[in-house]
């Protein structure tokens, strides 16, 4: 309940949605660093992808992404940037690699009618590439956390979780077991936040963070998680909570998440043969307290609601059109079928309007096209913020919805 | 093309303080009154942006001069400001320091876009702009307001917890020991033996100690209606003239129809 924060970074790679009070100095550093962060990460694509085309770097760079006001949580601040990093790899590489190698994603995060911001939300392109993979881009990470109680859970899972995702991908050989990954990476992102309240606060806690001045443990906080990994051929969504993911494909609303809620029956069975019982307090909740049956973090739950994750393993299509990720400010107020139609319609819309510059091995039209899908991506996902605050949502809505149409990755 | 100023609507800006609040209230209500029907007429003939925008900006220096006036008045007696006799129980209910809520503006902001969307949804899922009320609100716009929302909710916060902190020194250790020198200068004067100068002594002390409280209530109002004027116009200009046109007309409404709302509720009471 803490962070009188609100944050809606639309279309932006590295989304921070949290924001800290800010005074005009201290933001305008957080713009400078977040540039330096921003070009240090342009460097680090180039130096990965030696062939990369310098109009894939344009599009990055005028492609919304740039455009959102900067506003960085303390992570970037202490950032680490190589110096050399910069001047090492220009980008004056040539050749053939075309824009299918980003992924087209957009994203709204907002507060709401609320009067506290719970809500986080990470989006890491390329966050795990293979060695010697020059073909393709790589996994593109998406994750969505919505916490209760205070929200500096899901502030660590934003900062964290793709990264303990990424060591986890790392220590495997060859093929990944995704559900075995997936779960002992929420696992570890569990027991980190677990660690982090035992040891009372640490050197991340914002100043926003009310539930460190009333109770020291912060037992009582958690955070959903619904994360997806895309790659080349699969979508992977890991699930722990009541966000979730939902796949438009041909038209049709595939959801890859089931919501955890304590009245779903083998939940229900499951904690009440842990020795926990549901009891209707304002919905079910576990213990007449918590309104989802799993969750990161909520020691004091624990072993009812539990962080282990559900994963799904989807191949993908040709008839895959886009995947949203929302936290259930969406959902409470906008079925599935809804949501995927309005997305639907925000990249057809954006289609029809770029068609006549398109062509084929233009690459400035390459480039142009990549920014419309963008933008359409980000469209859809402020007329589903917009839906869902008409709709009357009472909480955060946060919203991702991700291209997945043939030639995007 | 800009209207005659019909400042009918404007008491002029060297009018003296007048010398109730609650009369410049009941006045500057009428000019809302009046506000709001140049507004909707000005919709109704579609008025170029320009136009438009002189509007918007005539009525923030209508709202600018109420909070002017009702600064002075605070400076005079800080104690009638903070419980408005102008206004009705029902309003009295919703006040926050002496006035409205300032995190309110983003409420009447996200109902009336949520109802504007609502009616265009479909032109809208089509991919038009339809430019024309706040349910396109485009992405940076959403991302302002969402940005302001948090700031002045931080704001209104603060302030809250100034008020409880100063509200607390009701009992602190000056005002406990006073009043209990005057309970016993009471009951002296009673079995007649209290000293005059003593009396004296004590009500000045009284005097003081009050007037100390008063300063602290003052500089609490000014910042609460420092940040209600500041939410407003931070909203406004979020917005384009016609979409600030349809925020304002709306916040009229809304306030003029609870104040009568509440008069009629407690006239019925009594």
């Amino acid at each position: 309940m803490a962070g009188m924060c609100c944050g809606i970074n639309v279309g932006e790679n590295e989304p921070t949605s949290p924001v800290e009070p800010a005074t005009r100095t201290a933001r305008r550093r957080r713009m400078e660093l977040r540039q330096i962060k921003f070009i240090a990460e342009i460097a680090e694509t180039t130096t990965r992808l030696k062939r990369r085309k310098v109009e894939d770097l344009e599009a990055i760079n005028n492609s919304p992404m740039c455009l959102q006001a900067a506003r960085e949580c303390e992570s970037f601040i202490t950032l680490n940037i190589p110096a050399g990093k910069i001047k090492e790899s220009p980008p004056t590489v040539t050749a053939l690699t075309t824009s299918e190698d980003l992924p087209t994603f957009g994203y709204t995060s907002v507060c709401g009618r609320r009067r506290d911001m719970e809500d986080s939300v990470t989006i890491r392109p390329s966050f795990y590439k293979k060695d010697n993979t020059k073909s393709h881009g790589g996994f593109h990470f998406y994750g969505v956390y919505d916490g209760h109680g205070c929200s500096h859970v899901a502030k660590r899972c934003k900062k964290r979780m793709h990264e303990i995702i990424k060591e986890e991908i790392e220590k495997k050989e060859d093929e990944i077991e995704w559900t075995e990954t997936m779960s002992e990476s929420f696992k570890l992102m569990d027991s980190e936040v677990g660690e982090r309240s035992k040891n009372n606060a640490g050197p991340t806690t914002s100043t926003s963070c009310r539930c460190e001045l009333q109770t020291p443990q912060c037992d009582a906080v958690g955070s959903t998680a619904v994360v997806s990994v895309v790659t080349p051929e699969k979508i992977v969504v890991s699930n722990c909570g009541d966000s979730r993911a939902v796949l438009c494909r041909k038209g049709v609303a595939i959801p890859l998440s089931s919501d955890h809620k304590p009245d779903r029956p083998d939940e229900l069975n499951r904690i009440e043969e842990a020795g926990g019982r549901v009891i209707y307090w304002d919905g079910p909740r576990v213990l007449g307290m918590l309104a989802m049956s799993r969750a990161i973090g909520d020691n004091y739950l624990k072993p009812y609601v539990i962080p282990d994750p559900e994963v799904t393993i989807t191949d993908r299509t040709s008839e895959d059109e886009c995947l949203i990720l929302a936290s259930d400010g969406l959902w409470d107020v906008v079925s599935n079928e809804t949501a995927v139609t309005v997305a639907r319609m925000c990249l057809l819309n954006a289609e029809k309007s770029a068609s006549p510059s398109r062509s084929p091995g233009n690459e400035a039209a390459e480039a142009a096209r990549k920014e419309s899908s963008d933008k359409a991506c980000s469209d859809a996902s402020v007329l589903l913020t917009k839906l869902a605050l008409a709709r009357q949502s009472a909480d955060n809505v946060s919203v991702v919805v991700v291209d997945l149409r043939k030639g995007k990755l | 093309m800009i209207m005659s100023s019909t400042s009918s609507n404007h008491v002029p800006d060297d009018v003296s303080c007048p010398e109730s609040f609650g009369g410049f209230f009941e006045t500057w209500l009428q000019e809302q009154e009046r506000d709001l029907e140049e507004l909707k007429a000005a919709m109704a003939h579609s008025e170029s942006t320009r136009s438009l925008q002189d509007r918007v900006d005539r009525i923030m220096s209508h709202y600018e001069k109420y909070y002017r006036v009702k600064s002075e008045s605070t400076k005079k007696d800080v104690l009638e400001m903070l419980t408005p006799s102008w206004r009705s129980h029902l309003e009295e209910s919703f006040l926050w320091i002496g006035g409205w809520r300032p995190s309110t503006a983003f409420h009447l902001l996200y109902s009336l876009s949520g109802i504007h969307f609502e009616a265009r949804f479909s032109e809208l899922l089509r991919g038009l702009r339809t430019g024309v009320d706040l349910g396109d609100l485009s992405q940076s716009q959403l991302r302002r307001v969402d940005e302001l929302q948090g700031q002045t909710i931080r704001e209104e916060r603060e302030l809250t917890e100034t008020l409880a902190a100063h509200q607390e020194t009701v009992a602190d250790t000056s005002m406990v020991e006073l009043s209990h020198i005057a309970t016993e200068l009471m009951r002296d004067s009673n079995s007649q033996s209290s000293g005059r100068a003593g009396t004296d002594l004590v009500n000045e002390r009284v005097e003081s100690t009050l007037d100390t409280k008063e300063e602290k209530f003052k500089e609490i109002l000014e910042k609460a209606d420092d940040l209600r004027l500041r939410t407003l116009r931070n909203v406004v200009d979020i917005l384009s003239p016609i979409q600030a046109v349809h925020f304002l007309i709306a916040a009229a409404e809304l306030h003029l129809r609870v104040h009568e709302w509440g008069m009629k509720k407690d006239a019925n009471a009594h």
